[in-house]
């Protein structure tokens, strides 16, 4: 309540440079430092000198239409384009004073410490249980009562205990949609990373499964940076604090969600979130 | 100033419709004002029975656009300026029900005070004076509305404090009237009220003009100093 | 009026080439299923008397004239699959991972594809001869492992294409969920991709399981034949597809009932093991 009351009252005006996409949040400290980021698809410029912050415990909302490059710049900041040869990526994602893309730590640690989740649900064909705690293997030895602990911890903190904890042996592929969802929160989160990255983690959702995953995003952002991309600017204005909207591979406006919604400084926001696009 | 449409064409004729129901529930109100006004200043009973009979009419409006806002909000979850705009018109809509309102109240004053006789008083011009300004501010603050026209606002809201004085030099006069003949008290006590809802039906036109700012620029200029709404409306 | 009745003439001639196409295609599964059908029963018939008999799996493959069964070549036969299995699994497994995880784009995964499917189309005595010609004729006799290595080489490539097809199955997003997590790739293959595949690559196995277990020519010129029971992988062995091929050939009677039982035995063998294949992959389909 109080992190949200925080995160809400204070009426901040982000600071815009000239630049216009370098957007920098006031009130909170920057977890993610993105600069002059471009991203190549082999010779497609598909992410155009972003330059933006990422508050720290606070959820962050990448909206735009599609092939706007809001998943390109998410997927930016765990490196995940590192898996495919043609993609590059250009410029500064700073965590922690390092820039992560020309980074000499492996990129297995810098992706346990940025977790993400993916737009369809990705169970591993394995038991519910071994699906958290084949992650949490990756990194640490713990004892089989420790683990279960963890387990049971990770599940909890996804609202999902309740309703998996007598079916633990079972395959996560027998959960519905939304379970297995929130299984790949709760298996993102077992590893216990500092930033959250969520790729429309409720379009293949039902909107009461939708709902669940959009309370616990209210909840893990007390103990995590959140940033999501979503087609569902209602879900950006609900779940949010901070919200960019990106077209074309460009940052258009970066700002406090609640005035971006009410008050874009943009026209180009304004047409998008009022459905004049196009 | 809305220039580009919706993709929805639906959503724009929904918008446009309601924005033109605003304006003809303002039509009416303005008509209910005057026939109120000229009520009491011609003892027009026959008027006055009308005025009375049509606040129906106005309060229909009120509901029937509010119905409408709460439709276009469960079906489009209006964002930015559809959003400004279909709250700046509930609330437009309570202020139109209340100027409509004191359009009745005085009309009943009217009517009761020409009942017991001929008005005798010389206090008609100032009434019809302030009134006239009242009628003006309303008149402009809907034309700024349906032109969506900031600066025009700016100028109703700087106008209220114009119908304030004037309410107060009424008020002056008649007190220093009801003093030199106690026998007018209960007539001038009347035409006090009746000064009174000329001046809240601008006050209700300075709403009005600021929910017209707010639809515009996005900021919300109530309870904030002329300064800050001039700024704002020219920003 | 709407041009939508059931007198519509583009609708009328549709249905005839529907009723058309549907009689042809029926024709053409009768066809073959006449054949199957023909070969399965002459099978059985010929040699359904010769599969009851206790002996044809106790007794050594009998000189002219004389009973006897095919143990020593059902022995040969399964210690060769098995051996050719052995090998060519891992093998092949490891291969089809290289193709479908590590060189999606190269060339070189290019090229091991289009050899590999050369290799799956290559008729199966040019193996037998290639192990000929670089085994047998080195070591200067013919023996079970030169019919293992043959059986080998015709195992590798259908599993080499069977996993790399199954592992191409698996979706990218369960390779990107894991790398998600900081898994390093030997480990997502290991424990993610293969288990999401198991189905799909046991039944690749068990297809070329299926696959070897009938062929005659490389073991023709790899492992020979041998009149007795032999465990020795050294020595030329005995094997069905050989017995069958020359008791069939030969003009005795006896001979020709053990070639037919040993046939429908092969034929009902590699039935049971495409069943077997058939239900693990309908389990997960």
């Amino acid at each position: 309540m109080e992190a949200q009351a925080a995160a809400r009252t204070p009426i901040m005006k982000p600071f815009v440079t000239e630049a216009r996409s370098a957007v920098v949040p006031a009130d909170s400290a920057t977890k993610l430092q993105v600069r002059n980021l471009n991203f190549y698809y082999g010779s497609f410029l598909a992410l155009k000198s972003i330059s933006l912050d990422i508050p720290e415990k606070r959820v962050t909302a990448f909206i735009g239409p599609s092939g706007c490059g809001k998943s390109t710049l998410l997927r930016t900041f765990n490196r995940m384009y590192s898996l495919y040869p043609e993609q590059r990526a250009e410029g500064e994602v700073i965590m922690d004073g390092e820039n992560l893309l020309t980074s000499k730590q492996d990129v297995s640690l810098i992706r346990a410490k940025i977790g993400m989740v993916f737009q369809k649900p990705t169970p591993f064909p394995m038991s519910i249980y071994d699906n958290i705690a084949f992650g949490v293997r990756l990194f640490e030895r713990l004892g089989k009562r420790d683990m279960d602990e963890r387990v049971e911890w990770a599940l909890t903190r996804a609202a999902l205990w309740n309703e998996a904890k007598d079916k633990l042996q079972q395959s996560g592929n027998s959960l519905s949609g939304g379970q297995q969802q929130r299984l790949c929160i709760a298996r993102g989160i077992a590893i216990k990373p500092e930033v959250l990255l969520l790729d429309e983690p409720c379009s293949a959702l039902d909107p009461i499964s939708t709902g669940k995953v959009e309370e616990l995003i209210h909840e893990l952002k007390r103990d995590y940076t959140v940033v999501i991309v979503t087609h569902n600017m209602q879900q950006a204005a609900r779940v949010s604090d901070y919200t960019a909207y990106m077209y074309l591979g460009e940052l258009i406006e970066f700002d406090v969600t609640d005035t971006l919604f009410i008050k874009p400084s943009r026209k180009e926001t304004e047409d998008y979130i009022t459905g004049r696009f196009g | 100033m809305i220039t580009t449409e919706h993709l929805s064409k639906q959503y724009d004729a929904d918008l446009e419709s309601l924005r033109s129901r605003v304006l003809e529930m303002g039509g009416l109100v303005e008509t209910q004002i005057r026939g109120a006004i000229e009520s009491f200043t011609d003892g027009n009973q026959e008027l006055a029975e009308r005025v009375i009979v049509g606040d129906h009419q106005v309060n229909g409006y009120e509901v029937s656009i509010d119905d409408a806002c709460g439709q276009v909000i469960v079906k489009r979850q209006p964002a930015a300026r559809d959003l400004r705009l279909i709250m700046a018109i509930s609330k437009t809509v309570t202020d139109l029900e209340r100027v409509g309102d004191e359009a009745e109240k005085i009309a009943r004053m009217a009517k009761s005070i020409h009942e017991r006789g001929r008005i005798q008083n010389e206090r008609l011009p100032e009434i019809r004076h302030v009134s006239d300004i009242a009628v003006r501010m309303l008149r402009q603050a809907l034309d700024a509305f349906a032109r969506l026209d900031a600066a025009e606002a700016a100028q109703v809201v700087r106008q209220d404090a114009a119908i304030d004085a004037e309410f107060r030099a009424i008020l002056r006069q008649l007190i220093t009237y009801m003093m030199e003949d106690p026998r007018t008290i209960s007539t001038a006590l009347e035409v006090v009220w009746i000064a009174k809802a000329i001046e809240r039906i601008g006050d209700h036109a300075k709403n009005l003009a600021e929910q017209v700012i707010y639809i515009v620029k996005g900021t919300d200029v109530r309870h904030t100093s002329m300064e800050r709404v001039e700024q704002e409306a020219s920003a | 009026m709407s041009a939508i009745s059931p007198d519509n003439s583009v609708y009328v001639s549709r249905r005839r080439r529907n009723v058309v196409m549907l009689s042809v295609s029926s024709l053409a599964l009768a066809f073959g299923l006449f054949w199957l059908i023909w070969i399965l029963s002459t099978l059985l018939y010929e040699g359904g008397n010769a599969l009851v008999r206790l002996s044809l799996y106790t007794q050594m493959t009998p000189p002219p004239g004389a009973d006897g069964g095919l143990a020593n070549a059902i022995l040969g036969s399964l210690m060769m699959a098995a051996i050719g299995t052995l090998i060519g699994t891992p093998t092949g497994i490891l291969a089809g991972t290289y193709l479908a995880e590590y060189g999606r784009q190269g060339w070189l995964a290019s090229a091991t594809r289009f050899i590999n499917d050369v290799l799956l189309s290559a008729p199966s005595i040019v193996i037998g001869l290639f192990v000929y010609t670089i085994y047998v004729a080195q070591v200067g006799h013919f023996s079970g492992w030169a019919g293992s290595i043959a059986l080998a080489l015709l195992v590798i490539p259908v599993v080499v294409r069977t996993t790399d097809d199954m592992l191409k199955l698996v979706p990218n997003s369960l390779r990107e969920a894991a790398a998600a997590l900081g898994c390093p790739t030997w480990r997502m293959i290991m424990f993610v991709t293969y288990r999401a595949a198991r189905t799909g690559i046991v039944t690749g196995v068990l297809l070329a399981v299926a696959r070897i277990s009938g062929e005659t020519a490389p073991l023709l010129f790899t492992s020979l034949n041998n009149q007795f029971w032999s465990l020795n992988m050294n020595a030329p062995m005995a094997n069905l597809p050989v017995v069958i091929f020359q008791f069939a050939m030969s003009p005795y009677d006896d001979w020709h009932r053990l070639a037919w039982g040993g046939a429908a035995l092969i034929t009902l063998a590699v039935l049971a093991l495409n069943i077997l294949a058939r239900v693990l992959f309908g389990k997960n389909a």
